[in-house]
């Protein structure tokens, strides 16, 4: 009998979690079951909210100030702005300075993800974006513009809600 | 023990004794090995130099230095916020574990401290980079000792605690969450729970690994007595984390430190195993992830409501001054001795990783034992070349 057990704990074991694992993986998802991977192009894992994917820029909401490229750790934001005169708010007031943004390059080849320009910006112009399929065949094309960065706004989800015991944020 | 070291020295005098017969009498050499720097066995860019005479090694060398990425250097163009996103790359498998012993080092320059909520998630966090990275090794031996069901296995479920990371942090592999004073954010609703039930699979999966894995005659003749490290020889090479505590000795900076983490509310027990072979150090790191699930699970109901983050001015400088702190990484010690001279960034930075440390005994526990062996001794050593090269 000891014999037949120590057969088994050499051999049988690993057979068998291999078979409970397939097992598992032919049980339909209701079930729990189901298997752990997911077939990429076909199928798509759904990235939690908060998942740092790429940064999407408002662009209405930037005011040039370089905040965020000076706080990059690798630098590799690129920010062009100039004044401009606007037309006055009140009739009859006194023409306003903006600024406007001419240029706003994020070079994703160098780009570490650390989320540190969204969080020093003071104008709420920067968001993340849980997008993740902008994959280039040259590198050189991961550099996207100010256009291409607009269009991720519209992948930004809602913040999502806290844990119970969070203090809400003061804005 | 005893007579284990025993073998291991009458193995090294055999090999020197043939060593001398194959030079004298055939005037032949023996073999020099390299392993590495590009090799399956080596977890990276290491390079062994081994000495063989037959299949006995006679001498061997780490050679270290292939991925220096100069982040010593690298800190000091940084300013404080910064320097987290570099030192997440440390040792990549236990990213936020990294983050830890920096901040506290610049919160104890800077005299403050997070609040207690945001030190309770800090813990969580940092037990689950644990998990992730030891979890991983638990399914990487098995692969170099020729068993390659536990890596499917450590990989499945390594992803449950890599997409809590990423729930709570944004980021899978480099979280940069920890800032000083607290944390960048709360935990988003349902983490909580969700958190639990990972645990729950893993304690799961540390039963069936124990069972597969350790309890197998295969896995328990290629680790056992191979590879001792007397507890004396550990301390002298200043070894540390789950190798030390193999070798018998008691240490754990976890519990023997007064750091502001929240380990001293939890109950939990520093595991320890007498023999100091590969199949102790192994069987410590599977205990440290039972131990880790468990001290997540209370912290989870000790979690305090409150803010997360501290009063910090907006802008950081941090007083002159030094400070060391080291923390229990999942490797084993990590330290950073921060110099500050009152700027936006650090003057001088030293880390001080565990890696670095546990290979240095390489020369002294290869030596005398077999070339199959070399990669048991190795694979349980558990270093990652990020943390031994900076």
């Amino acid at each position: 009998m000891g014999f037949l057990k120590d057969r088994y704990n050499e051999y049988g074991k690993g057979l068998q979690v291999t078979l409970n694992t397939m097992l598992d993986t032919v049980k339909p998802r209701k079930l729990g079951g189901g298997p752990a991977t997911v077939q990429y192009p076909r199928e798509k894992e759904a990235p939690p909210t908060r998942a740092r994917g790429v940064i999407a820029l408002r662009e209405d909401n930037c005011t040039a100030c370089m905040l965020c490229a000076r706080s990059c750790p690798d630098w590799c934001i690129y920010i062009e702005g100039h004044k401009e005169l606007a037309p006055p708010r009140r009739a009859g007031g006194a023409p306003r300075k903006v600024n406007k943004l001419d240029r706003f390059d994020i070079d994703y080849a160098l780009c570490m993800y650390c989320g540190i320009c969204v969080e020093v910006c003071p104008f709420d112009a920067l968001f993340w974006s849980p997008e993740y399929e902008y994959s280039e065949p040259r590198i050189a094309d991961l550099l996207h513009d100010k256009t291409k960065l607009g269009e991720w706004m519209e992948t930004v989800p809602e913040a999502p809600e806290l844990e119970a015991g969070a203090e809400k944020k003061k804005k | 023990m005893t007579d284990l070291i025993d073998r291991q020295k009458l193995g090294y005098i055999a090999a020197q004794a043939a060593d001398a017969r194959l030079n004298v009498e055939l005037e032949t050499e023996g073999m020099t090995l390299n392993i590495g720097p590009q090799h399956p066995a080596t977890h990276g860019t290491l390079r062994i130099i081994v000495r063989l005479d037959g299949e006995q090694v006679v001498w061997a060398d780490p050679s270290a230095g292939y991925m220096h990425r100069g982040y010593e250097k690298l800190t000091e163009v940084r300013t404080y916020p910064q320097v987290t996103t570099l030192i997440n790359r440390i040792d990549w498998l236990g990213s936020f574990a990294n983050e830890v012993p920096f901040i506290l080092a610049a919160e104890r320059l800077m005299g403050i401290e997070a609040p207690p909520r945001a030190q309770v998630i800090r813990t969580i966090l940092f037990e689950l980079s644990r998990i992730s990275n030891v979890g991983l090794f638990l399914g990487d031996l098995g692969v170099q000792l020729g068993a390659v069901t536990p890596v499917f296995l450590a990989f499945r479920d390594r992803e449950y605690v890599l997409n809590l990371i990423e729930g709570a942090t944004g980021g899978r592999f480099h979280p940069n969450f920890d800032r000083i004073g607290g944390l960048k954010d709360d935990l988003p609703s349902g983490w909580v729970d969700e958190t639990r039930q990972v645990m729950k699979k893993l304690r799961g999966f540390c039963d069936e690994m124990e069972d597969l894995l350790f309890g197998n005659k295969v896995f328990q003749d290629r680790t056992r007595g191979i590879g001792v490290i007397p507890a004396g020889v550990a301390q002298q090479y200043g070894l540390s984390g789950a190798n030390l505590r193999a070798s018998g000795v008691d240490w754990d900076l976890r519990r023997d430190q007064a750091l502001p983490l929240a380990y001293d509310q939890v109950d939990w027990k520093v595991w320890t195993h007498p023999d100091g072979d590969s199949f102790a150090r192994c069987w410590v790191r599977l205990q440290e992830v039972r131990e880790s699930t468990k001290i997540v699970d209370q912290l989870l109901d000790l979690l305090p409501s409150g803010p997360v983050m501290a009063k910090v001015p907006r802008i950081i400088k941090v007083p002159e001054g030094e400070a060391f702190v080291s923390t229990e990484n999942p490797l084993g010690e990590m330290g950073y001795y921060v110099v500050s001279q009152g700027e936006l960034g650090p003057f001088r930075v030293r880390i001080r990783t565990a890696s670095f440390n546990n290979i240095s005994i390489v020369p002294w526990v290869l030596r005398g034992v077999y070339v199959p062996d070399v990669i048991t001794i190795l694979a349980s050593l558990y270093f990652i070349l990020g943390d031994i090269d900076k």
